[in-house]
């Protein structure tokens, strides 16, 4: 009975895992193949997908925007998210629960309700601008991702090492410096790598806010599909997996995997 | 009360969030019930009495629960043997499954789409093995919107409830053997009762997410399977009909909350044992 | 006491490439107590958990009142546990955890109910019955503990370090009278320990643990005044011991040269063998001039404590072999850190092992 019920955990846990990495790894082969289809096994072995991603029409201008969009994003909500973190764990702020779980609320709402929201607001207050209208909606996305690991690491510091430094014979600006910003630096760092995650891969509130010259690239990528579906889209794919595989690992040098869980 | 010079940093965050994020919602709801001629339920009225709105209510909780059921099953099971997994391995598989909750959901139910073709990996797999003579139409069914919805939001099952177990005493079911109780016994009564609280972190989690799916259902069935999301994008897209996408989206939202503000109470009555 | 009531032959445990219990037997009386007492690594809490049944033997039996028990599960075995830090079920109450055991067993609950309340009674947390165990504190932890063990009527019951969670003061009361409650009931108990003061306390054996096997099995007064070994001598109690060489022997006795001085004991080693003599604290008075039958060192005092009912001396030795505690119930004028001591302790008292 109790080796049973390893078992079936463990094959479950198997199962899991290969359901999950599924989807992800078939794309790579795809992205190398040299039929125009998606067939599977994939047939012969060329780079051309990955050249004709500079060639496809607007998909190059699609990353670039969806990058600034999510960099600049993620340093407002860095100094708009700290700064509240701060007052949350050192100051004195009425309803400080209530404030912290209205702050990392967005996270819970449905994406697609954020976006028409906004995008009524926005035509209500007459804001047409697609660039300003997407870096407005963005902050509010990547926010709660920098309030709930700043706010973790801040908690968790003990501000006695801060006394401690002081009387080491530190300033109290020196003794911040050195001890409190190595402290939080980590989940400072993975909160903004998921920030920019969160905001380069988000499709169902930017949905709303694009135009036909700015598209962020999930759009893009969406659209693409529909209009000419090939691999082009798997060599993509396989980019943006390299990418998340590379920030995942840095995080893990950073501050260790299972501290990142965003749940 | 004096005032805390401190207190004041969380200014700024907080009035962006009230302003960019908590007005439109509140103007949303209020442009659910306000048309063009004053006050009106007609939004909610056509929404809730039109049974083919009715039936994409239904569908969409129908997914959901569909979707949440098929992560527990799997997820479970899951959580514990990544509990048990020791050190390294633990690592390992954690960023496995943590891993896809990064991988873009468009480059997710783009690989489900290579997975499910006539001519994709499952068909080529099942044909190789003898299994099938003729390659299967999987892709837009509605077997294959159900499991392409358990594979987007499965981590989100299995990394809460990976968690609580975490942290349960390996000593408690050591405990309940001493005192004569058989595995099954010590399962019920003790380790399924303190995973609880994962459980429900789990479920409700799952549920908000997939009651609100948009981009899995519209890849993987267009507009073969309209979920509640999908219908409020067409009415503003679309149709320009906003006072229904706006009670649509007030539904949606009425959701989302009741399912949060459950699970926290529930967990409280869970913890306060 | 040859009505052995638990059996333990041959016992061998390995983890990986570590072995654990090492070809162990003990024999236990009915209602006797036994402690394990060893530094943490020693095996101990490998061997209870083995009684217990949450690990197999590799080797070896485990028989409880003549019925060997070694292929039974844990929830098979009918022997009882008291967790270290207690174990105790975080979701249910105190009457709950109490009655978890005869919910398990299949006891109806109006059977259950009277023998609940008795084991509430018994441990004195009747007013308690209601209250969820996390609200409690860690003495009365340990009483729903014990009470939670012992309402099943198990034949044997095991503690694992039961007393690490409280305080010191908590602590010395506590192991009066769990021993006498557990007397009462007239169980038969065994205690794992690293604690030499609390397995003096409570047991009437005490199993001396070093890698895996019995380095003695005593009482504790044979444990204190004639251990079987250098290992014991430390683990049990203080002592001041000096490594030398034997100069001349018979008569069953050995003369032995150490740095501070000849040193006779009762022993048999051969001339030249390399040896430790060791004396208890209390043995040693300071006198220049002993009655007979007594060695007689010089020494130097490093550092004094005075610990109330008695004082220590710490002796000023070099490194090494050599470690020097000396008690006197109290000490003499003129004396302190820096002051030449004469040591006098009776040749009959001195101990004499081969040198590690």
């Amino acid at each position: 009975m109790e080796r049973l019920g390893r078992w079936l955990s463990g094959g479950a846990l198997a199962l899991v895992i290969l359901f999950l990495l599924l989807p992800i790894l078939v794309v790579i082969p795809v992205s190398f193949t040299e039929a125009p289809v998606f067939r599977f096994p994939p047939e012969g072995f060329s780079l051309q997908w990955y050249e004709k991603i500079g060639r496809v029409d607007g998909l190059l201008g699609a990353i670039g925007l969806s990058a600034r969009l999510a960099l600049l994003a993620t340093v407002i909500s860095l100094l708009l998210g700290t700064l509240c973190a701060i007052a949350l764990v050192r100051g004195v702020v009425p309803g400080a629960a209530a404030v912290s779980a209205f702050m990392l609320s967005p996270l819970m709402l449905p994406g697609l309700v954020l976006g028409i929201a906004m995008l009524q607001a926005l035509r209500e207050v007459g804001l047409r601008d697609a660039w300003w209208s997407l870096l407005l909606a963005h902050v509010v996305i990547t926010l709660p991702f920098v309030m709930r690991t700043v706010l973790a690491s801040l908690s968790l510091f003990d501000f006695g090492m801060v006394d401690a430094a002081r009387t080491l014979g530190c300033s109290y600006p020196v003794a911040l410096w050195r001890v409190l910003v190595p402290n939080i630096l980590p989940g400072f760092v993975s909160g903004a790598l998921f920030a920019f995650i969160a905001s380069f891969d988000n499709y169902p509130v930017s949905m709303f806010l694009v135009d036909v010259r700015t598209k962020t690239l999930p759009i893009q990528l969406l659209n693409y599909l529909e209009i000419s579906p090939d691999p082009t889209l798997a060599a993509v794919s396989t980019c943006l997996i390299a990418l998340t595989v590379a920030i995942l690992l840095l995080c893990d040098r950073l501050v260790g995997l299972r501290r990142l869980a965003p749940v | 009360m004096k005032r805390d010079p401190l207190g004041l940093l969380a200014l700024p965050g907080v009035g962006y969030l009230a302003l960019v994020f908590l007005a439109p919602l509140l103007l949303l709801l209020w442009s659910s019930v306000r048309g063009p001629e004053g006050w009106t339920l007609d939004g909610y009225v056509r929404l809730l009495g039109d049974p083919y709105y009715r039936g994409v209510i239904a569908a969409s909780l129908q997914l959901a629960l569909i979707t949440t059921g098929g992560a527990l099953l799997l997820g479970y099971p899951a959580a514990f043997a990544l509990a048990r997994a020791r050190g390294g391995w633990q690592v390992v598989l954690f960023a496995l499954i943590f891993l896809p909750l990064t991988v873009s959901i468009i480059v997710k139910s783009f690989g489900w789409g290579i997975v499910l073709r006539r001519d994709g990996i499952l068909n080529w797999a099942l044909l190789n093995l003898g299994l099938i003579e003729r390659p299967v139409r999987m892709i837009f069914t509605e077997g294959a919107l159900y499991a392409g919805m358990i594979n987007v939001f499965l981590p989100f099952m299995v990394l809460p409830i990976f968690a609580v177990v975490r942290m349960l005493d390996p000593r408690l079911p050591d405990a309940a053997a001493t005192l004569g109780a058989s595995p099954w016994f010590s399962f019920r009564r003790v380790t399924l009762p303190l995973s609880l609280p994962g459980v429900v972190a789990g479920v409700s989690l799952v549920f908000s997410l997939s009651v609100a799916a948009y981009v899995t259902p519209s890849l993987l069935m267009g507009d073969r399977y309209m979920t509640m999301s999908m219908v409020m994008a067409k009415a503003f897209l679309n149709l320009r009909d906003w006072q229904l996408g706006a009670a649509m989206a007030a539904v949606l939202l009425a959701m989302a909350l009741a399912v949060v503000v459950g699970a926290a109470a529930l967990q409280r009555r869970l913890g306060g044992r | 006491m040859n009505d052995q009531h638990l059996a333990v032959r041959g016992a061998s445990k390995r983890f990986g490439t570590a072995s654990v219990l090492d070809d162990l037997s003990l024999a236990v009386a009915r209602g006797e107590f036994v402690s394990l007492l060893g530094p943490s690594g020693c095996g101990k809490t490998t061997l209870l958990r083995c009684i217990a049944g949450l690990l197999r033997l590799d080797a070896g039996s485990i028989a409880v009142a003549g019925r060997d028990i070694s292929a039974l599960p844990a929830h098979r075995r009918n022997v009882g546990v008291v967790f270290q830090n207690y174990a105790l079920f975080p979701h249910l109450t105190v009457a709950q955890n109490i009655g978890f055991g005869l919910r398990a067993q299949g006891v109806r609950a109006a059977e259950a109910a009277p023998r609940i309340a008795e084991a509430l009674a018994l441990v004195r947390m009747a007013e308690f019955a209601d209250r969820p165990v996390t609200a409690l504190s860690g003495g009365q932890q340990q009483r729903v503990a014990v009470a939670r063990a012992l309402v099943v009527r198990p034949t044997l019951l095991l503690l694992d370090e039961p007393f690490s969670a409280l305080d010191r003061k908590l602590r010395e009361t506590m192991q009066v009278e769990l021993k006498h409650l557990l007397r009462e009931v007239g169980i038969t108990a065994i205690f794992v320990t690293h604690d030499q003061e609390e397995a003096l306390v409570v047991s009437d054996r005490i199993a001396v643990m070093n890698a895996g096997r019995i380095e003695q099995l005593a009482d504790p007064a044979t444990l204190y005044q004639r251990p079987a070994s250098l290992y014991v001598l430390d683990f049990v109690g203080q002592s001041m011991r000096l490594g030398g060489t034997v100069s001349a022997a018979g008569l069953g006795e050995v003369t032995v040269e150490t740095r501070l001085g000849t040193v006779r004991a009762p022993g048999a080693f051969a001339p030249g063998s390399r040896v430790v003599v060791a004396v208890r604290p209390e043995a040693v008075t300071l006198t220049e001039t002993p009655p007979g039958g007594r060695n007689t060192l010089a020494a130097r005092v490093s550092e004094v404590s005075f610990l109330g009912s008695r004082t220590q001396l710490h002796l000023d030795l070099p490194a090494g072999e050599d470690r020097g505690v000396v008690e006197l119930p109290r000490l003499p004028p003129g004396i302190g850190p820096g002051s030449a001591v004469p040591l006098a302790f009776p040749i009959a008292d001195t101990m004499v092992f081969p040198a590690a």
